[in-house]
């Protein structure tokens, strides 16, 4: 059996993996199974005259966390929506898990485990209950008692939902979504709302699971959770995805920044390849050559002799890239 | 995640089952529902049994039950269908449970379920007190059977359309009383007003073949030939297969499952 591996450029600007199987007399042979998750192209959703979801492309690789990062409104939720087989779409193609969502809802059921942002619980039943239920309506089997002390929620088994804490019922739901490990779990901003500690305990679940092989995509407006967890990131604005790909590829898309306070004395710069912005005695510069605007810098503050205590050098950050597809939208407009 | 796991043993019908003994269990725990959903219209019923003198007029003796099945329905069913299915989804329950292994219909019938039976309960009730009280028995089983199950087809259809138009489970205390009253008047008119004159266009009320199939059970003559020669049971077997329908289609076409929508 010969595998030949090919390299391409998605159209997100990301690399993808292209596997193909053949025998050595050259017959096809069974395809292993597909590498990509969830494949979205063209996807657009349209409520009467509004346009929530524009046009936009996906691609989730399976045993991956990809993460969809966007403002109120950008069109996340609806995107899940289409991807759990619950909104129609307007346009475009969707494949998940190999199957077409809006037509194969009953076959992907099984296999994909959906937090819902928020709600979803009959309040009066208790914690025990609730799981009880889902053991008979879910046809992947677990047992409620691993899920109440995996999700610390032992302790409030017999307390109805209606009197759960909201970090409490994000736990439930969690549960309730990563139930007999499915394939592929959903989860509509899993970590609003909780404390650090909670929220700490979710990414480790999430982890336990990618671990396991499963493949996560979830949204999130925490920054700070797409960098901990997510292999591949799409950040949505305005129904569109206006970046994507690793962190990695996305950083080194945007331009780095190194800023220092200089002595009132020094008026004149170097010649910068990046953009310059002086404030007083503080300057701020924006390049996308940080090592040779950093050393042409230096070289030039050692020949003054100007002291830099308080110089700062990094590649751009997620939060400097999420402000900046907001801005550039906001500015276009 | 590879803790040992009880296997799998859930099957479309046990699955829907497991959720309408839930949901059954919710509708008795809720005082306020087990109230004006159970008790109410067994006691309506009931005293409608004992306080109607018929005299032994069969005639007469429809009216009694025509109330009956217009209580047990509208109050014990319609109502209830519908405050269940605005109050699943306006809090998302119903969006929670089509990521279970339930199909949408095995959703929609285990939410429905437990209003049916309750009301399957509630005429049983009636039946016995109304043999404990003397009434006469049908003539014609057939009319009143069809009169059962075509009502019951009419606001389990008119319950998920009326989901439609209500958007919040306290609205449904408003959106579902039309109809309520609708069914209850038209009902007991249809099972006391003559065959003739402009009466029967009172057919094309929702409800009022519920009455008319009463009055045919327990006089006799459904059969017969009424208006143009034809059997005297059509103007309502036909109400009772359009009513259904339209709020059928109606539904299907609009019915929400997430209040987001």
């Amino acid at each position: 059996m010969l595998i030949a591996t090919t390299a391409t450029v998605s159209r997100l600007g990301t690399v993808d993996l292209m596997t193909e199987t053949t025998s050595r007399a050259g017959r096809a042979v069974a395809p292993p199974e597909p590498l990509t998750a969830v494949s979205v192209r063209g996807l657009r959703v349209r409520y009467g005259d509004f346009e929530a979801v524009r046009g936009i492309d996906l691609d989730v690789r399976r045993g991956e966390v990809f993460a969809l990062l966007g403002t109120n409104g950008a069109g996340k939720t609806t995107t899940l929506e289409v991807l759990e087989g619950f909104g129609a779409r307007s346009a475009g193609t969707v494949s998940v898990l190999g199957f077409d969502p809006a037509t194969e809802r009953a076959a992907l059921r099984p296999r994909m485990g959906v937090q819902l942002q928020e709600g979803g619980f009959v309040e009066e039943l208790t914690v025990q209950e609730t799981l009880a239920l889902w053991q008979r309506l879910v046809d992947r089997p677990d047992r409620p008692g691993r899920l109440l002390d995996r999700f610390e929620l032992t302790g409030r088994a017999d307390v109805p939902v209606g009197k759960l804490s909201g970090g409490e019922k994000r736990r439930l739901d969690l549960a309730m979504a990563v139930w007999g490990s499915p394939e592929l779990v959903i989860l509509d901003e899993p970590t609003t709302g909780l404390d650090p500690e909670s929220r700490t305990r979710t990414w480790d679940a999430i982890q336990e699971l990618q671990d396991a092989g499963r493949t996560i995509v979830l949204t999130t407006h925490y920054l700070e959770e797409a960098e901990a967890l997510a292999d591949r990131i799409a950040i949505m604005h305005e129904g569109r995805v206006a970046v994507a790909g690793t962190l990695a590829e996305i950083v080194a898309a945007q331009p780095a920044r190194f800023s220092v306070t200089l002595p009132e004395a020094v008026v004149d710069l170097p010649e910068l390849r990046g953009a310059t912005h002086r404030e007083g005695t503080r300057v701020q510069v924006r390049t996308d050559d940080l090592q040779g605007d950093l050393t042409v810098f230096l070289t030039w503050a050692a020949a003054r002799g100007v002291r830099l205590p308080d110089l700062r050098a990094a590649p751009a950050s997620l939060a400097d890239i999420y402000h900046a597809v907001r801005t550039e939208t906001e500015d276009r407009a | 995640m590879t803790t040992a796991m009880a296997a799998a043993t859930t099957t479309p019908t046990s699955r829907a089952l497991a959720l309408a003994i839930t949901e059954t269990r919710l509708i008795l725990r809720n005082k306020t529902v087990a109230v004006s959903s159970v008790v109410l219209p067994v006691a309506l019923g009931v005293f409608w049994s004992f306080q109607f003198e018929s005299g032994g007029d069969p005639a007469r003796q429809a009216v009694s039950i025509t109330l009956q099945l217009a209580v047990a329905m509208t109050m014990g069913l319609y109502l209830t269908a519908t405050q269940t299915l605005v109050a699943r989804r306006h809090t998302r329950v119903l969006k929670r449970m089509r990521t279970s292994g339930l199909s949408d219909r095995g959703l929609l019938a285990a939410t429905l379920a437990p209003s049916v039976v309750l009301a399957g309960f509630q005429l049983a009730v009636f039946a016995v007190v109304n043999v404990v009280t003397g009434t006469p028995l049908p003539s014609d089983p057939v009319p009143l059977v069809l009169a059962v199950l075509g009502g019951v087809a009419l606001v389990v259809a008119a319950a998920l359309a009326t989901s439609v138009v209500t958007p919040s489970p306290e609205r449904a205390q408003i959106t579902t009383l039309p109809l309520l009253f609708v069914m209850l008047g038209v009902g007991v008119v249809a099972a006391i007003a003559p065959a003739n004159g402009w009466w029967p266009v009172l057919m094309v009320l929702p409800g009022a073949a519920v009455g008319d199939l009463t009055q045919l059970a327990m006089t006799g003559g459904a059969w017969s030939a009424g208006a143009a020669g034809l059997p005297a049971i059509l103007p309502a077997l036909v109400a009772l297969v359009v009513w259904p329908a339209v709020f059928g289609m109606f539904a299907a076409r609009r019915f929400r499952w997430d209040p987001r929508y």
